[in-house]
Protein backbone atom coordinates (compact mmCIF):
# COMPACT_ATOMS: atom_id res chain seq x y z
CA UNK A 1 0.00 0.00 0.00
CA UNK A 2 1.35 3.23 -1.11
CA UNK A 3 0.16 6.66 -0.82
CA UNK A 4 -1.55 7.20 -4.09
CA UNK A 5 -3.90 10.21 -3.15
CA UNK A 6 -1.35 13.02 -2.42
CA UNK A 7 -4.53 14.49 -0.56
CA UNK A 8 -5.34 11.82 1.84
CA UNK A 9 -1.77 12.15 2.84
CA UNK A 10 -0.06 13.66 5.37
CA UNK A 11 3.05 13.49 3.70
CA UNK A 12 2.01 16.15 1.19
CA UNK A 13 4.89 18.60 2.19
CA UNK A 14 2.87 21.34 3.67
CA UNK A 15 4.84 23.00 6.66
CA UNK A 16 2.36 21.67 8.28
CA UNK A 17 2.38 23.38 12.13
CA UNK A 18 3.57 27.01 12.69
CA UNK A 19 2.96 26.51 16.68
CA UNK A 20 4.51 29.59 17.88
CA UNK A 21 2.29 31.89 15.87
CA UNK A 22 -1.06 29.80 16.88
CA UNK A 23 0.34 29.38 20.52
CA UNK A 24 0.30 32.93 20.70
CA UNK A 25 -2.43 33.67 18.75
CA UNK A 26 -4.43 31.49 21.57
CA UNK A 27 -3.96 33.83 24.02
CA UNK A 28 -4.41 36.94 22.51
CA UNK A 29 -7.40 35.92 19.64
CA UNK A 30 -8.40 39.46 18.65
CA UNK A 31 -6.28 41.58 16.24
CA UNK A 32 -3.91 38.64 14.93
CA UNK A 33 -6.00 37.58 12.02
CA UNK A 34 -3.15 38.64 9.81
CA UNK A 35 -0.49 37.03 12.38
CA UNK A 36 -3.05 34.35 12.38
CA UNK A 37 -3.69 32.62 9.51
CA UNK A 38 -1.44 30.00 9.54
CA UNK A 39 -1.59 29.09 6.32
CA UNK A 40 -3.96 27.48 3.57
CA UNK A 41 -7.06 25.25 4.75
CA UNK A 42 -5.46 22.34 3.89
CA UNK A 43 -2.63 22.78 6.65
CA UNK A 44 -4.83 22.14 9.30
CA UNK A 45 -6.47 18.60 7.55
CA UNK A 46 -4.95 16.07 5.64
CA UNK A 47 -7.72 16.36 2.68
CA UNK A 48 -11.00 17.82 2.07
CA UNK A 49 -11.62 19.80 5.20
CA UNK A 50 -15.38 19.85 7.31
CA UNK A 51 -17.64 21.23 5.17
CA UNK A 52 -18.59 24.58 7.35
CA UNK A 53 -15.50 24.93 8.80
CA UNK A 54 -13.19 28.09 8.60
CA UNK A 55 -10.16 27.18 9.25
CA UNK A 56 -8.52 30.52 10.26
CA UNK A 57 -11.52 30.68 13.42
CA UNK A 58 -9.91 27.39 15.00
CA UNK A 59 -7.41 28.95 17.55
CA UNK A 60 -7.32 26.72 20.21
CA UNK A 61 -4.61 23.05 19.74
CA UNK A 62 -4.93 19.79 19.54
CA UNK A 63 -2.74 17.42 21.13
CA UNK A 64 -2.87 14.09 20.80
CA UNK A 65 -1.47 11.14 22.92
CA UNK A 66 -1.36 7.94 21.25
CA UNK A 67 -0.29 4.54 22.49
CA UNK A 68 -1.54 1.03 22.94
CA UNK A 69 -3.49 -0.21 26.05
CA UNK A 70 -0.86 0.35 28.80
CA UNK A 71 1.04 3.19 27.65
CA UNK A 72 -0.27 4.90 30.12
CA UNK A 73 -2.03 7.57 28.20
CA UNK A 74 -4.66 7.88 30.51
CA UNK A 75 -2.71 8.42 33.77
CA UNK A 76 -0.71 11.20 31.50
CA UNK A 77 -3.88 13.41 30.51
CA UNK A 78 -5.19 13.47 33.91
CA UNK A 79 -1.67 15.42 34.85
CA UNK A 80 -1.23 17.54 31.36
CA UNK A 81 -5.16 18.81 32.25
CA UNK A 82 -4.31 19.49 35.60
CA UNK A 83 -1.14 21.45 34.87
CA UNK A 84 -2.42 23.36 32.13
CA UNK A 85 -5.53 24.06 33.76
CA UNK A 86 -3.10 25.35 37.03
CA UNK A 87 -1.32 27.67 34.02
CA UNK A 88 -4.59 28.76 33.02
CA UNK A 89 -5.67 27.08 29.98
CA UNK A 90 -8.76 25.79 29.45
CA UNK A 91 -9.01 22.08 28.70
CA UNK A 92 -11.39 19.86 26.31
CA UNK A 93 -10.94 16.18 26.20
CA UNK A 94 -11.77 13.51 23.54
CA UNK A 95 -11.35 9.52 23.06
CA UNK A 96 -12.38 6.90 22.03
CA UNK A 97 -16.47 5.64 21.95
CA UNK A 98 -16.77 8.99 23.99
CA UNK A 99 -19.92 10.40 21.40
CA UNK A 100 -23.01 10.81 22.42
CA UNK A 101 -24.31 9.04 19.25
CA UNK A 102 -22.72 6.46 19.13
CA UNK A 103 -20.31 5.72 21.90
CA UNK A 104 -22.18 3.08 23.90
CA UNK A 105 -23.69 1.24 20.81
CA UNK A 106 -20.33 0.46 19.99
CA UNK A 107 -19.81 -0.95 23.93
CA UNK A 108 -22.54 -3.06 23.06
CA UNK A 109 -21.39 -4.23 19.99
CA UNK A 110 -17.93 -5.00 21.32
CA UNK A 111 -19.67 -6.98 24.21
CA UNK A 112 -21.30 -9.02 21.44
CA UNK A 113 -18.07 -10.00 19.15
CA UNK A 114 -20.89 -10.20 16.74
CA UNK A 115 -19.73 -7.35 14.72
CA UNK A 116 -17.54 -7.72 11.84
CA UNK A 117 -14.52 -5.11 10.77
CA UNK A 118 -15.97 -2.69 8.55
CA UNK A 119 -18.28 -2.32 10.40
CA UNK A 120 -16.86 -1.52 13.74
CA UNK A 121 -13.97 0.67 11.65
CA UNK A 122 -17.24 2.55 10.08
CA UNK A 123 -18.70 2.86 14.20
CA UNK A 124 -15.32 4.01 14.87
CA UNK A 125 -15.73 6.74 12.15
CA UNK A 126 -19.25 7.59 13.10
CA UNK A 127 -17.86 7.94 16.96
CA UNK A 128 -14.58 10.05 15.61
CA UNK A 129 -16.55 12.44 13.13
CA UNK A 130 -19.69 13.12 15.93
CA UNK A 131 -16.89 14.00 18.48
CA UNK A 132 -15.08 16.08 16.03
CA UNK A 133 -18.17 17.97 14.96
CA UNK A 134 -19.62 18.35 18.02
CA UNK A 135 -16.73 19.02 20.79
CA UNK A 136 -13.85 19.41 19.35
CA UNK A 137 -14.23 21.95 16.21
CA UNK A 138 -16.43 24.01 19.14
CA UNK A 139 -13.85 23.87 21.41
CA UNK A 140 -10.78 24.72 19.05
CA UNK A 141 -13.17 27.93 17.90
CA UNK A 142 -13.25 28.89 21.74
CA UNK A 143 -9.22 28.44 22.00
CA UNK A 144 -9.80 25.58 24.11
CA UNK A 145 -6.70 22.65 24.43
CA UNK A 146 -8.14 19.80 22.96
CA UNK A 147 -6.21 16.71 24.73
CA UNK A 148 -7.10 13.57 23.05
CA UNK A 149 -6.68 10.27 24.19
CA UNK A 150 -5.89 8.30 21.03
CA UNK A 151 -7.01 9.75 17.55
CA UNK A 152 -7.71 8.61 13.74
CA UNK A 153 -4.35 7.00 14.31
CA UNK A 154 -5.24 4.40 16.76
CA UNK A 155 -8.12 3.56 14.62
CA UNK A 156 -6.59 3.20 11.54
CA UNK A 157 -3.90 0.70 12.83
CA UNK A 158 -6.44 -1.51 14.52
CA UNK A 159 -8.18 -1.81 10.94
CA UNK A 160 -5.23 -1.87 9.70
CA UNK A 161 -3.57 -5.65 11.35
CA UNK A 162 -7.63 -6.62 10.56
CA UNK A 163 -6.97 -6.25 6.67
CA UNK A 164 -8.36 -3.01 5.76
CA UNK A 165 -6.17 -1.27 3.63
CA UNK A 166 -4.48 1.94 4.62
CA UNK A 167 -5.35 3.95 2.06
CA UNK A 168 -8.79 3.08 2.31
CA UNK A 169 -8.50 4.40 6.03
CA UNK A 170 -6.68 7.41 5.37
CA UNK A 171 -9.19 8.28 3.05
CA UNK A 172 -11.62 7.53 5.65
CA UNK A 173 -10.46 10.35 7.79
CA UNK A 174 -9.39 13.17 4.88
CA UNK A 175 -11.56 15.57 6.93
CA UNK A 176 -9.89 14.84 10.42
CA UNK A 177 -8.16 17.69 12.29
CA UNK A 178 -4.01 17.40 11.80
CA UNK A 179 -3.36 17.81 15.42
CA UNK A 180 -0.84 20.10 16.35
CA UNK A 181 1.32 17.52 18.51
CA UNK A 182 0.86 13.92 18.47
CA UNK A 183 2.80 12.03 21.05
CA UNK A 184 3.26 8.37 20.63
CA UNK A 185 4.00 6.84 24.17
CA UNK A 186 5.83 3.26 23.15
CA UNK A 187 6.14 0.81 25.14
CA UNK A 188 6.68 -3.12 24.71
CA UNK A 189 3.83 -5.43 24.41
CA UNK A 190 5.30 -7.49 27.55
CA UNK A 191 5.29 -4.21 29.85
CA UNK A 192 2.01 -3.32 28.19
CA UNK A 193 0.63 -6.69 29.56
CA UNK A 194 2.09 -6.20 32.78
CA UNK A 195 0.62 -2.88 33.24
CA UNK A 196 -3.10 -4.03 32.28
CA UNK A 197 -2.74 -6.86 34.33
CA UNK A 198 -2.11 -5.24 37.05
CA UNK A 199 -4.95 -2.83 36.32
CA UNK A 200 -8.00 -5.28 35.68
CA UNK A 201 -7.07 -8.74 36.88
CA UNK A 202 -7.03 -9.89 33.53
CA UNK A 203 -7.18 -9.53 29.71
CA UNK A 204 -9.72 -8.49 27.79
CA UNK A 205 -11.07 -9.81 24.10
CA UNK A 206 -10.46 -7.22 22.40
CA UNK A 207 -6.99 -6.14 24.03
CA UNK A 208 -5.41 -9.32 23.10
CA UNK A 209 -6.93 -9.28 19.63
CA UNK A 210 -8.80 -12.57 19.92
CA UNK A 211 -11.06 -11.82 16.93
CA UNK A 212 -8.13 -12.09 14.93
CA UNK A 213 -7.63 -16.00 16.08
CA UNK A 214 -3.54 -15.61 17.00
CA UNK A 215 -3.55 -17.95 19.80
CA UNK A 216 -5.49 -19.91 22.34
CA UNK A 217 -3.02 -18.81 24.61
CA UNK A 218 -4.33 -15.04 26.14
CA UNK A 219 -0.40 -14.13 27.09
CA UNK A 220 0.32 -15.20 23.37
CA UNK A 221 -2.19 -13.47 21.83
CA UNK A 222 -1.87 -10.22 23.24
CA UNK A 223 1.66 -9.79 22.58
CA UNK A 224 1.31 -11.19 19.20
CA UNK A 225 -1.63 -8.61 18.42
CA UNK A 226 -0.23 -5.65 20.60
CA UNK A 227 3.20 -6.27 18.53
CA UNK A 228 1.18 -6.24 15.10
CA UNK A 229 -0.29 -3.00 16.24
CA UNK A 230 3.01 -1.58 17.37
CA UNK A 231 4.41 -1.95 14.09
CA UNK A 232 1.39 -0.02 11.92
CA UNK A 233 2.05 2.67 14.86
CA UNK A 234 6.15 2.52 13.22
CA UNK A 235 4.63 2.62 10.12
CA UNK A 236 2.24 5.56 11.19
CA UNK A 237 4.58 7.11 13.09
CA UNK A 238 6.90 8.43 10.45
CA UNK A 239 4.07 8.89 8.12
CA UNK A 240 2.61 11.78 10.24
CA UNK A 241 5.75 12.59 12.31
CA UNK A 242 4.75 11.52 15.90
CA UNK A 243 7.20 12.86 18.84
CA UNK A 244 7.88 9.38 20.56
CA UNK A 245 8.56 9.08 23.89
CA UNK A 246 9.14 6.11 25.83
CA UNK A 247 6.20 5.07 28.00
CA UNK A 248 8.49 2.81 30.21
CA UNK A 249 10.14 5.65 32.37
CA UNK A 250 8.53 6.94 35.25
CA UNK A 251 5.35 8.44 34.85
CA UNK A 252 6.99 11.76 36.37
CA UNK A 253 9.51 11.38 33.66
CA UNK A 254 7.52 11.13 31.08
CA UNK A 255 5.37 13.80 32.30
CA UNK A 256 8.51 15.91 31.98
CA UNK A 257 8.90 15.17 28.29
CA UNK A 258 5.38 16.11 27.64
CA UNK A 259 5.37 19.10 29.15
CA UNK A 260 8.41 20.35 27.97
CA UNK A 261 7.39 19.73 24.28
CA UNK A 262 3.58 21.22 25.00
CA UNK A 263 5.13 24.23 26.77
CA UNK A 264 7.00 25.11 23.77
CA UNK A 265 4.59 24.76 21.87
CA UNK A 266 2.17 27.10 23.69
CA UNK A 267 4.16 29.57 24.98
CA UNK A 268 4.51 28.47 28.31
CA UNK A 269 7.67 29.71 30.13
CA UNK A 270 7.92 27.09 33.23
CA UNK A 271 7.01 23.51 33.27
CA UNK A 272 7.39 23.14 37.14
CA UNK A 273 4.50 20.98 38.54
CA UNK A 274 3.77 18.95 40.91
CA UNK A 275 0.56 16.74 40.80
CA UNK A 276 -2.38 18.11 43.75
CA UNK A 277 -2.76 15.69 46.45
CA UNK A 278 -6.12 14.47 43.71
CA UNK A 279 -3.75 13.27 41.75
CA UNK A 280 -0.37 12.64 43.55
CA UNK A 281 -1.30 8.61 43.69
CA UNK A 282 -0.74 8.83 39.92
CA UNK A 283 3.05 10.17 40.33
CA UNK A 284 5.46 6.87 40.31
CA UNK B 1 -46.25 1.59 -5.70
CA UNK B 2 -46.12 -2.04 -4.62
CA UNK B 3 -47.42 -3.37 -1.35
CA UNK B 4 -44.59 -2.49 0.95
CA UNK B 5 -45.29 0.82 0.05
CA UNK B 6 -42.90 3.39 -0.66
CA UNK B 7 -40.13 2.17 1.31
CA UNK B 8 -38.68 3.86 3.73
CA UNK B 9 -37.68 6.80 2.03
CA UNK B 10 -34.36 7.76 1.63
CA UNK B 11 -33.60 9.93 -0.55
CA UNK B 12 -31.08 9.86 -3.55
CA UNK B 13 -28.62 12.28 -4.48
CA UNK B 14 -25.95 13.34 -5.84
CA UNK B 15 -23.05 12.76 -7.20
CA UNK B 16 -20.66 13.12 -10.12
CA UNK B 17 -18.49 11.59 -12.42
CA UNK B 18 -16.64 8.86 -11.06
CA UNK B 19 -13.18 9.08 -9.57
CA UNK B 20 -11.64 5.92 -9.91
CA UNK B 21 -10.70 4.75 -6.52
CA UNK B 22 -8.13 2.78 -5.46
CA UNK B 23 -8.24 -0.31 -6.08
CA UNK B 24 -10.26 -2.49 -3.42
CA UNK B 25 -9.30 -6.30 -3.22
CA UNK B 26 -12.78 -7.55 -2.98
CA UNK B 27 -14.48 -5.25 -5.72
CA UNK B 28 -12.41 -5.23 -8.86
CA UNK B 29 -11.63 -9.31 -8.94
CA UNK B 30 -15.23 -10.89 -8.90
CA UNK B 31 -14.25 -13.83 -7.23
CA UNK B 32 -17.36 -15.37 -6.32
CA UNK B 33 -20.33 -17.55 -8.61
CA UNK B 34 -23.18 -15.34 -7.10
CA UNK B 35 -24.92 -12.05 -9.38
CA UNK B 36 -25.51 -9.41 -7.74
CA UNK B 37 -28.67 -7.25 -9.39
CA UNK B 38 -29.37 -3.80 -7.58
CA UNK B 39 -31.89 -1.11 -8.23
CA UNK B 40 -31.47 2.54 -7.62
CA UNK B 41 -33.36 5.96 -8.25
CA UNK B 42 -35.20 8.82 -6.28
CA UNK B 43 -38.76 7.90 -4.00
CA UNK B 44 -41.54 7.31 -6.19
CA UNK B 45 -39.22 6.48 -9.46
CA UNK B 46 -40.94 2.83 -8.95
CA UNK B 47 -38.28 0.98 -8.93
CA UNK B 48 -39.43 -1.19 -5.61
CA UNK B 49 -42.57 -2.29 -7.00
CA UNK B 50 -40.39 -3.31 -10.28
CA UNK B 51 -37.51 -5.06 -8.14
CA UNK B 52 -40.95 -6.81 -5.56
CA UNK B 53 -41.75 -8.40 -8.80
CA UNK B 54 -38.65 -9.20 -10.12
CA UNK B 55 -38.57 -11.28 -6.80
CA UNK B 56 -41.68 -12.61 -7.55
CA UNK B 57 -40.92 -14.31 -10.73
CA UNK B 58 -37.65 -15.50 -9.49
CA UNK B 59 -39.04 -17.05 -6.33
CA UNK B 60 -41.99 -18.36 -8.19
CA UNK B 61 -39.65 -20.54 -9.93
CA UNK B 62 -37.23 -21.51 -7.54
CA UNK B 63 -34.68 -19.57 -8.07
CA UNK B 64 -31.63 -19.38 -5.15
CA UNK B 65 -32.39 -15.72 -4.48
CA UNK B 66 -31.98 -13.13 -1.37
CA UNK B 67 -33.51 -10.17 -1.58
CA UNK B 68 -31.68 -7.29 0.78
CA UNK B 69 -32.79 -3.69 1.96
CA UNK B 70 -30.75 -0.75 2.85
CA UNK B 71 -31.11 0.40 6.03
CA UNK B 72 -31.67 -2.48 7.71
CA UNK B 73 -29.13 -3.70 9.61
CA UNK B 74 -30.66 -4.76 13.09
CA UNK B 75 -27.08 -4.14 14.31
CA UNK B 76 -26.85 -0.37 13.75
CA UNK B 77 -30.53 0.50 14.01
CA UNK B 78 -30.41 2.13 17.15
CA UNK B 79 -28.08 4.39 16.57
CA UNK B 80 -29.39 5.57 13.57
CA UNK B 81 -33.25 5.78 14.95
CA UNK B 82 -31.49 7.75 18.38
CA UNK B 83 -29.73 9.93 15.39
CA UNK B 84 -32.62 10.53 13.66
CA UNK B 85 -35.11 11.31 17.07
CA UNK B 86 -32.63 14.02 18.08
CA UNK B 87 -31.44 15.07 15.06
CA UNK B 88 -27.98 15.08 16.05
CA UNK B 89 -26.67 13.64 12.61
CA UNK B 90 -24.44 16.38 10.20
CA UNK B 91 -23.83 15.31 7.08
CA UNK B 92 -20.90 13.15 7.68
CA UNK B 93 -21.83 11.28 11.15
CA UNK B 94 -25.41 10.52 8.94
CA UNK B 95 -23.28 9.60 5.93
CA UNK B 96 -21.03 6.81 7.92
CA UNK B 97 -23.90 5.18 10.03
CA UNK B 98 -25.24 4.49 6.79
CA UNK B 99 -21.86 3.00 5.53
CA UNK B 100 -21.49 1.08 8.90
CA UNK B 101 -25.06 -0.36 8.28
CA UNK B 102 -24.47 -1.28 4.82
CA UNK B 103 -21.05 -2.55 5.98
CA UNK B 104 -22.69 -4.70 8.12
CA UNK B 105 -25.13 -6.17 5.58
CA UNK B 106 -22.35 -6.48 3.12
CA UNK B 107 -19.84 -8.50 5.02
CA UNK B 108 -22.36 -10.63 6.75
CA UNK B 109 -24.87 -11.20 3.98
CA UNK B 110 -24.13 -9.77 0.82
CA UNK B 111 -20.74 -10.95 0.14
CA UNK B 112 -21.37 -14.49 2.27
CA UNK B 113 -24.25 -14.84 -0.41
CA UNK B 114 -22.41 -13.71 -3.55
CA UNK B 115 -19.82 -16.51 -2.63
CA UNK B 116 -22.13 -19.12 -2.11
CA UNK B 117 -23.82 -18.60 -5.39
CA UNK B 118 -27.08 -16.59 -5.00
CA UNK B 119 -28.63 -14.35 -6.77
CA UNK B 120 -28.85 -10.93 -4.79
CA UNK B 121 -31.23 -8.64 -5.24
CA UNK B 122 -31.01 -4.99 -3.46
CA UNK B 123 -33.49 -2.52 -3.22
CA UNK B 124 -30.86 0.36 -3.57
CA UNK B 125 -27.25 0.02 -3.21
CA UNK B 126 -24.33 2.21 -3.12
CA UNK B 127 -25.10 4.64 -5.22
CA UNK B 128 -27.97 6.01 -3.14
CA UNK B 129 -24.86 6.90 -1.13
CA UNK B 130 -23.22 8.41 -3.32
CA UNK B 131 -26.34 10.27 -4.62
CA UNK B 132 -27.96 11.64 -1.34
CA UNK B 133 -24.83 12.53 0.71
CA UNK B 134 -23.40 14.44 -2.12
CA UNK B 135 -26.79 16.19 -2.18
CA UNK B 136 -25.88 17.01 1.42
CA UNK B 137 -22.40 18.47 1.15
CA UNK B 138 -20.42 15.10 1.22
CA UNK B 139 -17.23 14.97 -1.10
CA UNK B 140 -18.09 12.56 -3.73
CA UNK B 141 -14.44 11.63 -3.50
CA UNK B 142 -14.71 10.51 -0.03
CA UNK B 143 -18.08 8.74 -0.54
CA UNK B 144 -16.17 6.71 -3.73
CA UNK B 145 -13.48 5.48 -1.05
CA UNK B 146 -15.82 4.94 1.85
CA UNK B 147 -17.60 2.38 -0.12
CA UNK B 148 -15.29 0.72 -2.34
CA UNK B 149 -15.41 -2.40 -0.12
CA UNK B 150 -19.00 -3.04 -1.59
CA UNK B 151 -19.09 -5.37 -4.68
CA UNK B 152 -19.89 -4.04 -8.11
CA UNK B 153 -23.26 -4.79 -9.43
CA UNK B 154 -23.78 -7.00 -12.20
CA UNK B 155 -26.83 -5.02 -13.22
CA UNK B 156 -27.63 -1.49 -11.95
CA UNK B 157 -31.49 -0.40 -12.66
CA UNK B 158 -31.95 3.51 -12.38
CA UNK B 159 -35.91 4.01 -12.65
CA UNK B 160 -36.43 7.11 -13.47
CA UNK B 161 -39.31 9.47 -13.49
CA UNK B 162 -39.94 12.97 -14.10
CA UNK B 163 -39.59 14.80 -10.60
CA UNK B 164 -43.24 15.77 -10.63
CA UNK B 165 -44.48 12.74 -10.81
CA UNK B 166 -41.74 10.65 -8.11
CA UNK B 167 -42.42 13.86 -5.87
CA UNK B 168 -46.17 13.53 -6.04
CA UNK B 169 -46.74 9.92 -5.29
CA UNK B 170 -44.61 10.10 -2.44
CA UNK B 171 -46.23 13.18 -0.97
CA UNK B 172 -49.50 12.08 -1.76
CA UNK B 173 -49.17 8.54 -0.10
CA UNK B 174 -47.52 10.36 2.87
CA UNK B 175 -49.21 12.34 5.67
CA UNK B 176 -45.86 13.81 6.90
CA UNK B 177 -42.40 13.28 5.39
CA UNK B 178 -40.13 12.62 8.02
CA UNK B 179 -36.65 15.33 8.91
CA UNK B 180 -33.90 14.09 7.04
CA UNK B 181 -35.90 12.24 4.70
CA UNK B 182 -37.30 15.76 3.26
CA UNK B 183 -33.66 17.24 3.91
CA UNK B 184 -34.91 19.39 6.21
CA UNK B 185 -31.64 19.34 7.87
CA UNK B 186 -30.21 21.28 4.92
CA UNK B 187 -32.34 23.77 5.71
CA UNK B 188 -33.27 24.14 2.41
CA UNK B 189 -36.89 24.82 3.57
CA UNK B 190 -39.11 25.92 6.33
CA UNK B 191 -41.75 23.98 4.56
CA UNK B 192 -41.32 20.09 4.50
CA UNK B 193 -42.70 19.52 1.29
CA UNK B 194 -40.68 22.16 -0.07
CA UNK B 195 -37.56 20.85 1.17
CA UNK B 196 -38.55 17.54 0.31
CA UNK B 197 -38.50 18.36 -3.70
CA UNK B 198 -35.32 20.12 -3.74
CA UNK B 199 -33.90 18.01 -2.09
CA UNK B 200 -35.60 15.17 -4.34
CA UNK B 201 -33.77 17.55 -7.21
CA UNK B 202 -30.77 17.26 -6.50
CA UNK B 203 -30.65 14.01 -6.04
CA UNK B 204 -32.22 13.08 -9.27
CA UNK B 205 -28.85 15.16 -10.72
CA UNK B 206 -26.75 13.60 -9.07
CA UNK B 207 -28.00 10.05 -10.17
CA UNK B 208 -28.30 11.36 -13.60
CA UNK B 209 -24.72 12.08 -13.61
CA UNK B 210 -23.72 8.96 -12.65
CA UNK B 211 -25.80 7.07 -15.25
CA UNK B 212 -22.69 6.29 -18.03
CA UNK B 213 -19.77 6.33 -15.48
CA UNK B 214 -21.32 3.72 -13.39
CA UNK B 215 -23.21 1.58 -16.67
CA UNK B 216 -26.96 2.03 -15.30
CA UNK B 217 -29.85 1.08 -16.98
CA UNK B 218 -31.80 3.22 -17.62
CA UNK B 219 -35.65 2.89 -16.90
CA UNK B 220 -38.37 4.81 -17.61
CA UNK B 221 -40.50 4.55 -14.57
CA UNK B 222 -43.59 6.19 -16.28
CA UNK B 223 -44.24 3.40 -18.55
CA UNK B 224 -47.24 0.66 -17.49
CA UNK B 225 -45.68 -1.81 -15.12
CA UNK B 226 -46.51 -5.09 -16.33
CA UNK B 227 -44.63 -3.91 -19.26
CA UNK B 228 -41.50 -2.52 -17.67
CA UNK B 229 -41.49 -5.63 -15.78
CA UNK B 230 -41.25 -7.66 -18.85
CA UNK B 231 -38.31 -5.34 -20.28
CA UNK B 232 -36.76 -5.52 -16.62
CA UNK B 233 -37.26 -9.10 -17.20
CA UNK B 234 -35.36 -9.61 -20.04
CA UNK B 235 -32.48 -7.49 -19.26
CA UNK B 236 -32.03 -9.65 -16.35
CA UNK B 237 -31.82 -12.93 -18.66
CA UNK B 238 -29.43 -11.14 -20.61
CA UNK B 239 -27.06 -10.01 -18.20
CA UNK B 240 -27.05 -12.33 -15.98
CA UNK B 241 -26.16 -16.60 -16.58
CA UNK B 242 -29.73 -17.41 -14.98
CA UNK B 243 -29.24 -21.17 -15.82
CA UNK B 244 -26.33 -20.97 -12.51
CA UNK B 245 -29.34 -19.83 -10.20
CA UNK B 246 -31.90 -22.22 -11.40
CA UNK B 247 -33.57 -24.79 -9.37
CA UNK B 248 -31.58 -28.30 -10.05
CA UNK B 249 -33.71 -30.45 -12.05
CA UNK B 250 -34.65 -34.10 -10.00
Amino acid sequence: MTDQKPENAASNGQPAKSPKKRARKSQSKRGEKANGAAGPAASRFYGTPMPGVTVEELSGSLIVIEGTDGSGRSTQISLLTEWLESEGFAVQTMGLRRSFLVGEDIDALLAENAVTRMTLALMYGTDFFDQLERRILPALRSGLVVLADRYIFTLIARSAVRGIGRDYLHGLYEMALRPDLTFWLDVKPEVAFDREFKKAHSISYWESGRDLSLSNDLFQSFIRYQSMVRKEFEYLSKRHEFLEIDGERSVAEVNGSLRKRIAQHLGIRGTHYRPSNALAHLWR
Amino acid sequence: MGSRGVLSARMATVIQPVIENAPSPEKNARKYPGALVVVEGIDGSGKSTQLYLLKRWLEIHGYRIHFTEWNSSPLVKSATRRGKQRKLLTPTTFSLLHAADFADRCERQILPLLHGGYLVLADRYIYTAFARDAARGCSPHWLRNLYSFAPIPDVTFYFRAPLDVAVNRIVAGRPKLKYYEAGMDLGISLDRAESFRIFQERILNNYDQMIESDKFVLMDGTIPVNRLQKLMRQIVRERVDMAQFAPKKK
